[in-house]
């Protein structure tokens, strides 16, 4: 998967998990671009991401996380 | 040193003009007067403490410092192995410290008590120990800090001053709001005197000032005769008592964090909010986006969200499991007694039913009839709902043990709850000046700040000064400390 298809399939979580087909990623989006991506919805995504792609998060790896680029870095590194 | 007192206002207008004549120019002026404003404004409160706030900041600048060298390790395990360790030791310090100061002899007395329940003796001892001034909300500062640069999201400061002046701004050390280290960013350039900034200022200070010894103080002399004679009164009096308190608390508590963020505004320093409008929450989860927002989203960043990600293969049952947890410490960090634990549970049982409802999720919108200028009857009726629970929740605040609590609530469920309250004097004048708060605070709930009038014309804010000032002088209760100074 490069890094493209990977930002596709990031979207799709986030559209079906936040119920919002709008919702358009780039490298640089943060949580405070997105409607609904809040702090009680984070852990939410993080596990529909771990089910989906088959990986697991340390918590310490979750919190660190600025945007998605990040999000992509840590998914890349464990697949 | 409190904000409505002559010392504090001589205090300031020095502070004030120095930073603006002498430091006009030069930055590394205006933070060393800054500093050594918090030095005076900390030493004049607590002399005998100053040591341990200034042995903490120098500890935790040297631990930031020595987080952020360990990243620049080019074995990136190494380097996180590292950093995590100093992470560890300055989250041992900072916790350990508030342990020891604030919860050191509140554990003691449970163990002897809990002994004493199994009949065995023990011979420990409780310690004489002086609680630093600010304790929980200058330690609070310190860990987001080890915790933001152990996360990359902040860089160790590299200026002690510009750190120094961040864990212990007079404005904020005694209550709060607790600013994140983003904050720190600011004294890195130059303030400009704006003459709009600080005449916005000037409108949320006394609005502060108003709410603390018009509102507040009215309020406490009803509610502690109220508390101090629980089986002489009647249950409609209690009931009163009860309402007022909670609007004690909010006037005492939000005017002090607007008097504080107008002193920093003054002095071109932008300190985050405490509250908005919290007695307009739909529900309880929105009433803790709206109270005491800095300590919750705090908690929500290092505690509930760690907490919620470790949990989150349990779905809502591992959200309910971080939600009480994350309440139980907000409960506990208020001091060291179970009814504090006791609070804390009551709201985080109160978020049962909107998490398995989803509403936990949602950020609720009041519905308004946009000509009246008046929330539709459902938004209503789930303001009011959410303000009783809240009450609710501030009579176990209010109270010294369980005991206490009992006995004022069912003091309240008695067929007296029908009568007149009693009326004491000042008390009309005190729900009329509530009334008046809740009506400015409605009308103005969607500005920055509660009191944001700098676009009404010249007249009406001229208007609003004079009648701010003529009831803080003509109306003020009896003179009660802040009420969160004792945390």
């Amino acid at each position: 998967m490069n890094r493209t298809e990977l930002l596709n399939r990031l979207q799709d979580i986030f559209r079906q998990e936040l119920q919002d087909e709008s919702i358009t990623l780039t490298e640089e989006t943060t949580a405070e671009d997105v409607n609904g991506w809040t702090s009680l919805t984070h852990a939410q995504l993080i596990n529909n991401i771990e089910d989906q792609m088959n990986i697991h998060f340390s918590v310490r790896e979750m919190m660190g996380w600025q945007n998605v680029g990040e999000i992509m870095d840590s998914i890349e590194r464990k697949l | 040193m409190i904000f409505n007192s002559l010392p504090f206002l001589l205090f300031f207008t020095v502070v004030f003009f120095l930073y603006w004549f002498v430091g006009e120019k030069n930055v590394k002026v205006q933070n060393w007067i800054l500093l050594l404003a918090n030095c005076f404004f900390y030493g004049y409160a607590s002399l005998k403490m100053l040591p341990v706030i200034l042995i903490a900041t120098l500890l935790f600048y040297y631990i930031g410092l020595k987080i952020e060298h360990a990243y620049d390790n080019p074995d990136s395990e190494q380097a996180e192995k590292t950093g995590s360790r100093w992470t560890t030791f300055g989250i041992v310090i900072g916790v350990g410290v508030l342990l020891y100061f604030k919860y050191f002899n509140f554990f003691i007395e449970s163990f002897i008590s809990l002994f004493s329940l199994f009949g065995l003796q023990s011979n420990w001892h409780t310690l004489h120990i002086i609680m630093p001034l600010g304790i929980s909300f200058f330690t609070f500062r310190l860990l987001a800090y080890v915790l933001d640069v152990n996360h990359g999201k902040q860089h160790a400061e590299t200026d002690f001053v510009r750190f120094a002046v961040y864990v212990s701004f007079f404005p904020c050390i005694l209550s709060g709001p607790i600013d994140r280290p983003q904050f720190i960013k600011q004294l890195g350039k130059l303030r400009v005197f704006r003459f709009e900034t600080a005449q916005d200022a000037v409108y949320q200070f006394l609005w502060g000032l108003f709410k603390k010894v018009v509102i507040a103080d009215n309020c406490a002399s009803y509610v502690d005769a109220a508390w101090n004679n629980i089986d002489g009164s009647d249950a409609s009096t209690l009931c009163l008592a009860a309402f007022l308190y909670a609007f004690e608390l909010y006037a005492d508590f939000s005017g002090y964090s607007d008097m504080a963020i107008a002193v920093g505004k003054g002095l071109g320093l932008k300190i985050t909010d405490n509250f908005r409008t919290p007695f307009f929450a739909l529900n309880i989860a929105d009433f803790w986006r709206r109270w005491h927002i800095s300590l919750t989203q705090w908690m929500t960043d290092y505690v509930f969200m760690p907490l919620n990600l470790s949990f989150r293969k349990n779905g809502k049952a591992g959200i309910i499991m971080a939600i009480i947890i994350n309440f139980l410490i907000v409960g506990m960090w208020h001091g060291d007694s179970w009814i504090f634990a006791l609070y804390g549970l009551y709201h985080g049982l109160l978020f049962v039913p909107l998490i398995l409802s989803g509403a936990f999720y949602q950020m609720p919108k009041i519905q308004v009839y946009e000509h009246l200028n008046l929330p539709k009857p459902k938004d209503f009726g789930r303001i009011l709902l959410t303000f009783l629970l809240v009450t609710l929740g501030f009579i176990l605040f209010r109270a010294d043990s369980l005991t206490h609590f009992a006995q004022y609530l069912t003091s309240m469920c008695k067929m007296s709850l029908f009568t007149m309250p009693l009326v004491r004097s000042a008390l009309t004048r005190t729900l009329l000046f509530t009334l008046i708060m809740i009506v400015v605070e409605w009308l103005l709930r969607d500005k920055p700040h509660p009191f944001a009038v700098q676009n009404h014309p010249l007249a009406c804010r001229i208007i609003y000064i004079y009648v701010l000032i003529f009831c803080i002088l003509e109306y003020a209760g009896d003179a009660q400390s802040f009420i969160y100074f004792q945390f």
